[in-house]
């Protein structure tokens, strides 16, 4: 019975063509208003209070799946569209914040307790002012709780592509999940279509992929019956700014010749030569950073190596 | 709910009381089901959020009762109250099917009438399937009406646990078996689409027949009713029905011709109730297959 943001409107595990068909006719009633974008575009002072309850909602579900906290923000959003905006008092923000995750864990079993969140410290909510507002939300939503968001779309969209090889498939996937991630905190992007953001950001992580399928997967999605081209290049020129922000990091190591894995090992050496365990001349922080950076060069690699095996299309 | 008029109870629904009231503000007539919401420590419970949270997606079918909203209300016993706000229809397919048979004038239901009924249910049937949802309890009482539209929507979807099909109803009513499947009556704890495929079998031959196919009063009886007309069931046309939980050793009786059971229905529809009342539930035509049966050939479909 979990709600699981991939296959929303459905908890049996073959996707029906009738289910298809309701996800691309249902998806306007699981996002924001037009008028709602227009005004967390229009004042600044919005967008702040936007702002604060995203980043209440990041620390609460820091600790889990990212999907839950997409599902926060998504309800969120929605309230904030249906009830104009809250006056920016503190406690009120991380009030919805903490009903918007509390709502989201439910809906995902996810092994959330509000007694640990309780538990921080500043601002103490009794359970029955959490469930108030609980109720709120329902109520706003219309009890719509099984968000179509623009993971319900991604195998859809793939199954388009016709690429066979499981491992391209996941990291087009991962990589488009990311972009999907990033562009929720961007007000710009509000406007969008769920399925279209899907579009976009698998669009946008083909090209950084796999560039020379680019073209044919830009015409697979434009020839989809469900998507509007026009915005789909215009979600996917708006999402640019964002991809470039996050990928900056993986072509500057692919195109230089000193990789990631020299760095470390220079790094690690020098700490063996010094005698103790610590790490020289970085700070923990930037290392982890750098064993990102090289896991993704060579999962870069890998799959630049693997193109020729995409099917020609 | 100060927004809604009680106009009169309406029914006794599994879950609790049916209201059929007025919105005051539009003065669109609703269906008011109260449930009880039992609030624990950690607010709205999840298994009520996920499941109101279904049957509100499910009932965007046309063919499925449209929750129109949820509203919550703290009693005045201080117990947090859910009323599920559906829309209201005048009449069921039971009520329908009475003033058929009793009344001023009894009359069978046109043929036309009983095929375009028996295809809406089918499209609701299929799709609560598609989306991986079993009714578990389709009766003729929980098939609503318009009349005047001639169209039928299923009402009170059964979702989970929150919400289980119980043996006894809310008021104490005796919960009806005629509907229910030999698999379940049998004990069966991995039952599947099936189990709705042979309440729509009996739902059908009760349209045509204007009485119950198969008017058991416990349990034991009403698989009696199914053997005495079906024939007792062998483990060479049912694997494994030997092994279920509750089976016996009954009577043998053999299998009867379907057809006297609904004289008034041509061999397109017997071949189609024949296959809705498969014993084997992985044998049974699914609501998806029936709408393609060729007893609904001369259905004009465009308007579904």
């Amino acid at each position: 019975m979990e709600f699981d943001l991939e296959n929303p409107l459905t908890i049996s595990h073959d996707i029906h063509s009738d289910t298809l068909t309701s996800m691309f006719s249902l998806e306007s009633d699981h996002m924001p208003s037009e008028i709602y974008f227009q005004t967390v575009q229009a004042r600044d002072f919005d967008i702040s209070i936007r702002r604060e309850a995203i980043a209440s909602i990041s620390q609460l579900c820091c600790n889990y799946d990212n999907l839950l906290q997409y599902l926060a923000v998504n309800y969120l959003d929605r309230f904030l569209s249906c009830q104009g905006m809250l006056q920016p008092k503190p406690w009120l923000i991380k009030l919805l914040a903490i009903s918007c995750v509390s709502l989201a864990a439910k809906m995902k079993k996810a092994d959330f307790s509000l007694a640990d969140v309780q538990g921080d410290g500043r601002i103490i909510f009794d359970t029955q002012t959490i469930q108030r507002m609980e109720v709120l939300i329902l109520g706003a939503l219309k009890w719509r709780m099984r968000s179509i968001t623009p993971f319900s779309f991604i195998s859809f969209f793939n199954s388009l592509f016709k690429l066979e090889d499981p491992p391209l498939l996941q990291a087009l996937k991962a990589r488009a999940a990311q972009i999907i991630f990033k562009s929720q905190k961007d007000v710009e992007l509000l406007g969008f279509k769920p399925s279209i953001i899907a579009a976009s950001a698998l669009l946008s992580a083909s090209h950084e992929l796999f560039p020379m399928q680019y073209p044919c997967f830009k015409k697979a999605l434009s020839n989809c019956s469900y998507v509007n081209k026009e915005n789909m290049l215009q979600c996917y020129s708006a999402m640019q700014d964002i991809v470039a922000d996050g990928f900056d990091s993986v072509l500057e190591m692919v195109s230089s010749s000193v990789t990631a894995a020299n760095v470390l090992d220079h790094n690690f050496s020098s700490s063996a030569e010094s005698g103790t365990t610590t790490v020289t001349g970085m700070t923990p922080l930037r290392l982890e950073k750098d064993m990102k950076r090289r896991k993704i060069s060579e999962y870069c690699k890998d799959h630049r190596v693997q193109i020729s095996q995409i099917q020609n299309c | 709910m100060e927004k809604y008029e009680k106009l009169e109870k309406v029914g006794e629904g599994t879950y609790g009381k049916v209201y059929k009231a007025k919105d005051k503000a539009t003065g669109q007539l609703v269906a008011l089901k109260k449930t009880r919401l039992e609030m624990d420590e950690e607010g709205v419970p999840p298994t009520a959020l996920r499941e109101v949270s279904l049957l509100q997606m499910l009932s965007q079918s046309l063919y499925i009762v449209r929750l129109l909203c949820v509203e919550h209300v703290d009693s005045k016993e201080g117990k947090p109250v859910l009323y599920l706000v559906f829309e209201y229809l005048d009449t069921d397919l039971k009520k329908f099917i009475d003033s058929h048979r009793k009344g001023p004038s009894p009359r069978p239901l046109a043929p036309s009438m009983v095929q375009s009924f028996l295809y809406q249910l089918c499209k609701g049937v299929a799709h609560c399937h598609s989306h991986g949802v079993l009714h578990r309890d389709l009766k003729p009482q929980n098939l609503l009406l318009d009349k005047e539209r001639g169209i039928l929507k299923i009402a009170d979807l059964g979702l989970g646990r929150a919400f289980t099909v119980p043996l006894k109803s809310y008021t104490h009513e005796i919960v009806t078996l005629w509907y229910r499947a030999p698999e379940v009556l049998l004990g069966s704890t991995h039952y599947s689409t099936g189990v709705d495929m042979w309440s729509v079998g009996c739902i059908f031959a009760e349209m045509v027949r204007r009485q119950a196919l198969f008017p058991g009063d416990s349990e034991f009886q009403q698989l009696l009713h199914i053997f005495r007309l079906l024939g007792t069931p062998t483990d060479k046309q049912w694997p494994g029905v030997n092994a279920l939980r509750d089976w016996h050793v009954y009577p043998q009786w053999q299998p009867q011709n379907l057809a006297r059971a609904v004289p008034a229905l041509g061999p397109d529809g017997v071949d189609l109730l024949e296959k809705m009342l498969k014993y084997d539930p992985a044998e049974r035509i699914s609501a998806k297959a029936a709408l393609d049966h060729p007893y609904f050939d001369s259905l004009d479909k465009s308007q579904f």
